[in-house]
């Protein structure tokens, strides 16, 4: 029964009963349950009601999904006996058995040794990892300044996080103003594939990007097993940014989720997050969630906010008050309170030196508690490769060093999108256009011509970055860009 | 920071700060650690945390079989937990010779009191419950060998010998060494001068450096940096691989669960000469460590890596340290050149140089003359210490 409750039938702009593939069945802890090919492990149990997908090891904590796109190990599961694998990344198959862990693995006595292969072996003028707006926007423009393009992403489907944002962008119209995320995606995805000298590889994780030579080398482990060694003139590293994390008492409970992995729940799986949410953080990204949240059919009863103003833009915060969601600016989390998931969070006004306020305190009856309290740029590969890292708190946390043109001061490493500083898809797709640009003059595959294109596209980042929500960003790229 | 110092030690790792800690226990006052990162950042934060008495000469076995007793009270002694165990070393043989060699040095360890045996498959099998028995012959076992965290014993020698009055200034290097008349007049420092008549050198890799301050050829001492890399894997169960395990034939590799986690510390011999900078990790070193790791432990192909990073060993012509007084210059020690050893000596060798420094001799059981500084200038070598990777 818990499985027709969560999945979504019904949705006014996406429809999912065309999109999931063939019905199959997998096995959590030996009881049988419905999932459709082409979805995660975690969204095929999420669906059937099961939140809780393992235990911390020390103090047997239960765990749920948290960022729901691989960046976090909030949902390491035992996967057909393999300890500890992504269920937020890795596709169902049928007959899958898969397992909640409790306690650090034990290893199987006796196993035969791996034959060890060679790795398969992958060439290209410019590798990009990450195929997100950034990342996507790259790899078109690198392909047609003429460069062999490999394009890999961990996730199984191109579009990074706009495969769900259903909402209208706004901006020019080159920059796809009034097209809402997912089509987005949809467009820039054919665009790539239409190109032949683009190859993809998708649930592909890169685990190491290395100078070798005079080449570069970003070894990939596809599908949890396939080694791949994928070598390039330069890279493009865009891969996106991380859901943060606001310490308050149960905030590892499952039910708290980043504000990206119910989107990722409900706008690419089609599966309800819950029943009644409560979201953190009125920024743009709290704001959209809330009007996703109600077009799925989920109550959500407030947004808090610890910011005397709203952050996020003045009409997606007027559409959600008319909705009737109240937004309590001033505000913060105090607690998530249940037994092995959400059941209640309790909130209390905070004063000018953010203490909450005895007295003051809410309850709210809810199963999901939503974060959206900001992301931090994912630079783990650029920081392994030896990059020069800055602190940079406007752009999201840990940013690199770069130029105009996003090259990081490692010569024919690039970067693009959040990764190099936390702002929008919009000037993600600006920025892998440069990046993809800047590359493939580098190596030598695009003529002089294509300086234009970036010096057109840079004029863009600025116009768009010129409005009140740009100055921050603004600041924060004046500390980290060196010509 | 203080302008005086009774002693100054150059390199804030586990030699230095054993030192510095045995000096204030013997109530030396005015201690000055100098350590031009932060401590511990050099190379014992970077070692593989195993402890061993198992070595294949008399002077060797005799100093560790001394420094496993002070590891199994250091925690009392620091009041800090550092996580000793006494999980023992088990090398395995791949063919009768090497079961031969094997047989020689149990003889030469149990001569002098360490009770290693030689051990059949089986019953490495029970020590080690993954283990690939197959290519094995025997074990060579030695219950007393063990493993401690790098971390617990840096910050617990450091919380105590600050205790005892030892300033320890971190990213703070020496960028100098006076010396007036073959007499140490102090240290010049990035932040100031310290006055002392006492220096030791205990920058292990770095050590040359520190020597070519006090005037001494950089080569007086030939330590040569060489990468040795790790990696680690995410924490499985307890109690599988707790013994560091190791077929020197197979070209020294090892794997060892880390003692706090649980994780899976994987080592090989596949090493790099380079410069100070380089602890840049690699992947032809991944590949290869993997490749053994797995043969030694195949269930290890299922557990995933989350860490790599890299060291030196700081090695030395025959890979014995150098230790003890430098007679060039009054009030020059060294302790430095471990070669991939300096963890596990780290207890009974501060002990005896802080010793050497306030009376002049050590109840340690250090042989001075088969660690003399000076050795390596007279030609002399001594039989290469038994040295894994």
């Amino acid at each position: 029964m818990l499985v027709k409750l969560m999945r979504l039938t019904e949705h006014p702009i996406l429809n999912f009963q065309e999109k999931r593939g063939r019905k199959i069945t997998i096995y959590f802890e030996g009881q049988p349950i419905e999932a459709y090919e082409g979805e995660t492990i975690v969204m095929a149990l999420h669906a059937a009601g099961i939140r809780v997908l393992g235990y911390s090891v020390h103090k047997h904590r239960p765990r749920g999904l948290f960022c729901a796109i691989g960046k976090c190990a909030s949902c390491l599961m035992t996967v057909n006996g393999i300890p500890n694998v992504r269920t937020c990344i890795t596709l169902v198959e049928d007959g899958m058995k898969i397992e909640r862990q409790k306690d650090k693995p034990k290893l199987p006595p006796t196993v035969k040794p791996p034959k060890f292969k060679e790795a398969k072996k992958v060439s290209g003028d410019i590798v990009i990892i990450g195929g997100g707006p950034a990342g996507l926007m790259a790899a078109i423009n690198a392909a047609d300044a003429g460069a062999k393009v490999i394009l890999l992403d961990e996730n199984p489907m191109l579009g990074g996080q706009l495969v769900k944002q259903t909402h209208k962008f706004f901006g020019k119209r080159e920059q796809f103003a009034g097209v809402r995320g997912v089509k987005i995606a949809e467009i820039l995805e054919e665009e790539v594939r239409k190109r032949e000298n683009i190859e993809i590889f998708l649930e592909t994780s890169a685990i190491m990007l290395l100078q070798d030579g005079d080449e570069k080398l970003v070894v990939g482990v596809r599908k949890n097993k396939e080694l791949i060694e994928f070598r390039g003139k330069a890279v493009i590293v865009a891969t996106g940014a991380m859901e943060k994390m606001i310490p308050f008492e149960g905030n590892d409970l499952p039910g708290v989720y980043g504000a990206g992995a119910i989107q990722t729940l409900m706008n690419t799986y089609g599966v309800k997050p819950g029943d009644r949410v409560l979201i953190v953080g009125a920024g743009n990204v709290g704001l959209i969630l809330a009007y996703q949240l109600i077009q799925a059919g989920v109550d959500v009863k407030a947004i808090v906010e610890a910011m005397p103003k709203i952050g996020g833009y003045f009409v997606h915060a007027a559409k959600i008050r008319r909705l009737g969601v109240p937004i309590l600016t001033r505000h913060t989390i105090l607690r998530a309170e249940g037994k092995e998931k959400v059941e209640r969070a309790v909130v209390a006004q905070i004063d000018e030196k953010w203490r909450s306020i005895p007295g003051t305190e809410k309850v709210f009856d809810v199963d999901v508690i939503a974060l959206a309290v900001g992301l931090r740029p994912s630079i783990e590969l650029l920081h392994q490769v030896g990059c020069q890292i800055k602190y940079v708190p406007e752009l999201g946390g840990h940013v690199v060093i770069r130029d105009s043109r996003m090259e990081t001061t490692i010569k024919g490493i690039f970067v693009a999108g959040d990764s190099a500083g936390i702002e929008e898809a919009t000037t993600a797709m600006l920025e892998g256009k440069i990046a993809g640009i800047a590359a493939a003059l580098e190596i030598g595959t695009a003529s002089s011509e294509w300086f234009k294109e970036i010096e057109k596209a840079q004029k863009e980042l600025d116009e768009f970055r010129a409005g009140p929500f740009g100055r921050k960003v603004l600041e924060g790229i004046k500390k980290v860009v060196v010509e | 920071m203080k302008s005086r110092a009774e002693v100054v030690i150059i390199g804030g790792g586990v030699i230095g700060l054993s030192i510095a800690y045995h000096l204030g226990k013997l109530g030396v006052e005015d201690v000055v650690v100098l350590e031009k990162n932060y401590i511990g950042s050099g190379s014992t934060f970077r070692c593989a945390s195993g402890i061993r008495a198992q070595f294949t000469d008399e002077a060797n076995i005799k100093l560790q079989k001394y420094n496993i007793e002070r590891w199994k009270r250091l925690s009392d002694e620091l009041e800090h937990d550092i996580n000793f165990k006494q999980s023992g070393y088990l090398f395995l043989a791949t063919s009768e010779e090497e079961v031969e060699v094997f047989k020689k040095n149990i003889k030469l360890q149990n001569k002098f009191g360490v009770p290693t045996r030689l051990i059949s498959m089986d019953e490495a099998k029970e020590i080690v419950p993954p283990l690939n028995t197959e290519p094995f012959l025997a074990g060579a076992w030695n219950p007393e060998d063990g493993k401690a965290s790098p971390f617990h014993v840096v910050y617990g020698f450091a919380k105590k010998a600050k205790e005892f009055g030892v300033e320890i200034y971190e990213y703070t290097p020496a960028v100098d060494i006076i010396v007036e008349n073959c007499e140490i007049k102090g240290v010049k420092t990035e932040r100031g001068m310290i006055k002392t008549e006492t220096v030791v050198n205990a920058a292990n890799a770095w050590a040359p450096v520190v020597n070519e301050m006090a005037g001494l050829k950089r080569d007086f001492v030939p330590i040569k940096p060489y990468k040795h890399q790790l990696v680690k894997t995410e924490p499985i169960a307890e109690g599988q691989i707790e013994p560091l395990t190791c077929p020197p034939a197979w070209n020294d590799s090892y794997v060892i669960q880390d003692g706090e986690d649980g994780g899976v510390i994987c080592g090989t011999g596949l090493e790099k000469l380079t410069h100070l900078d380089d602890v840049q990790p690699t992947y032809d070193f991944i590949r290869e460590v993997l490749k053994w790791a797995t043969k030694i432990i195949p269930a290890l192909k299922y557990v995933h890596v989350v860490r790599q990073w890299a060291g030196f060993y700081a090695k030395t012509p025959d890979k014995n340290p150098a230790i003890g007084k430098i007679n060039y210059i009054d009030g020059f020690y060294i302790a430095a050149g471990f070669s991939g050893h300096g963890f596990m000596m780290a207890p009974g060798v501060g002990e005896a140089i802080a010793e050497l420094i306030v009376k002049g001799k050590s109840k340690v059981p250090l042989d001075w003359d088969w660690y003399d500084p000076h050795r390596f200038e007279r030609g002399e070598l001594r039989s290469a210490a038994f040295q894994i990777g």
